[in-house]
């Protein structure tokens, strides 16, 4: 009788650990979309906002226009040549235009979020060998690169 | 206006797009369009830039917490981007090429359709209950169909998703006018989802805000590589974006859905009718 007990304690102890693994595991995936997006939105918010810290709001005449992909970040280097060494230094040497290079980079950030999503996705299915939702999240991934390299 | 009044109202303006598309499940492009190009005359191409980049941090912000608490369907997302991907890239495509006054036209009409849908859409208990019987064949391969947890009456729904064809098609719809006009599409996403493919409607919510960025970002980069984003307008839309989903997810939860959606789509009305007469000017009718 009580050996019979103790054998449904045991096996509603497997279950019990059963589902807090299923359950985990479906919060783990979620829990880490949750942090890519909200992170990338907090990222992209912190960069525009070290452009308004160091510039301040005053303006110039700077492009009203998107600057290439290309030549933003070597543009961005150039202009603090000694940034990395002291934010003092930097805050002294930023122009007006490194706040249109950062709210720019900021941009980029926000652009970049949702594709990260979509590659943790693809790795996620990858990983449940769920082979049909590897090639969907794939083709939206291939779509996504489409997007980027097309006119660039 | 002067340009600093301009970028005061512009941040404001995406402030109220983030706090009533986080909540509608929107991304809020469909009123930031109009507001830039008929208050701030911003040229449009431009405004649908900015959007697109207001669109992606409405989305971001507000499907991490929908996510979250396991409201979004991400399968379907998953199976419906493949085709809102695909129409975005269309639609920026398109909306390069095209003048001006046809993207007025599309504005116009697609704004109004918005605001009828949202005076529309409204759903009870019974709607959301289970409904029995076999699930199309493509649904069962896909395994789209869900469970979600409604936190109004403390249940949880099992749902089944219908006409997986259908909507697929109608999210590529989706993705081309999100491409073309700079929005996110939730107002067709939504009612697709829940009048066609019976998904309940806060799943079909989360769900539509969960593919909102995907799409945007589809398309807001065929903008940026072509130089349309100005860089101080986009600051003011993604300030005023993130305060505003910020408190959205937060307060609005507490709110009466449909008045909120009622005085939304009268609002949007207003701004349709506005674009069409603005677009009419253009062909030298009015």
């Amino acid at each position: 009788m009580i050996a019979a007990r103790a054998g449904i304690r045991l096996v509603q102890h497997r279950i019990a650990a059963l589902r807090r693994a299923v359950v985990g595991e479906v919060e783990d995936t979620n829990r880490l979309i949750y942090h890519v997006l909200r992170g990338g939105v907090l990222v992209s918010v912190a960069v525009l906002l070290f452009g308004f810290i160091l510039v301040g709001a005053k303006s110039a005449a700077l492009p009203d226009h998107s600057v290439p992909t290309r030549s933003l970040i070597p543009q961005l280097v150039e202009f603090t040549p000694a940034g990395f060494l002291s934010l003092g230094v930097l805050v002294l040497i930023a122009t007006p235009m490194v706040r249109v290079l950062l709210s720019l980079l900021s941009v980029l950030v926000l652009i970049a979020t949702p594709m990260v999503r979509v590659l943790l996705s693809l790795l996620s299915f990858a990983e449940d060998r769920d082979r049909t939702y590897v090639l969907m999240t794939g083709i939206v991934l291939v779509n996504l690169l489409i997007s980027v390299f097309l006119l660039a | 206006m002067s340009p600093v009044e301009v970028l005061l109202l512009l941040a404001l303006a995406a402030f109220f797009a983030g706090l009533g598309g986080s909540y509608l499940g929107i991304g809020g492009g469909v009123f930031l369009v109009p507001f830039m190009t008929l208050v701030l005359a911003v040229d449009i191409k431009r405004a649908i830039a900015t959007s697109l980049i207001g669109v992606i941090a409405t989305s971001s912000g507000a499907a991490s917490v929908y996510v979250r608490d396991h409201l979004t369907n991400l399968r379907l997302a998953m199976f419906l981007e493949v085709a809102t991907t695909i129409g975005a890239i269309t639609g920026a495509l398109v909306a390069l090429l095209v003048p001006a006054v046809f993207l007025y036209v599309a504005f116009g009409a697609v704004v109004l359709y918005a605001a009828a849908t949202m005076v529309r859409v409204r759903e009870t208990a019974k709607e959301r209950s289970y409904r029995g019987g076999a699930e199309p064949a493509l649904v069962k391969r896909l395994n789209l169909s869900s469970v979600y947890f409604d936190q109004e009456d403390q249940a949880v729904y099992r749902y089944r998703v219908d006409r997986p064809g259908a909507g697929f098609g109608v999210s590529a719809a989706a993705g081309l006018f999100s491409g073309l006009l700079g929005v996110g599409g939730g107002f067709i996403k939504v009612p697709a989802m829940n009048i066609l493919m019976r998904v309940p409607m806060k799943a079909a919510v989360a769900t539509s805000n969960f593919m909102i960025g995907v799409t945007a970002a589809a398309s807001a980069f065929i903008y940026y590589s072509q130089g349309l984003v100005d860089p101080s307008l986009a600051a003011m839309v993604i300030i005023g974006v993130f305060t505003g989903t910020n408190l959205g997810t937060r307060l609005l939860v507490r709110a009466k859905a449909a008045n909120v959606r009622f005085v939304f789509a009268i609002f949007l009305a207003v701004l349709g009718i506005a674009m069409a007469v603005r677009a009419l000017g253009f062909s030298g009718v009015v």
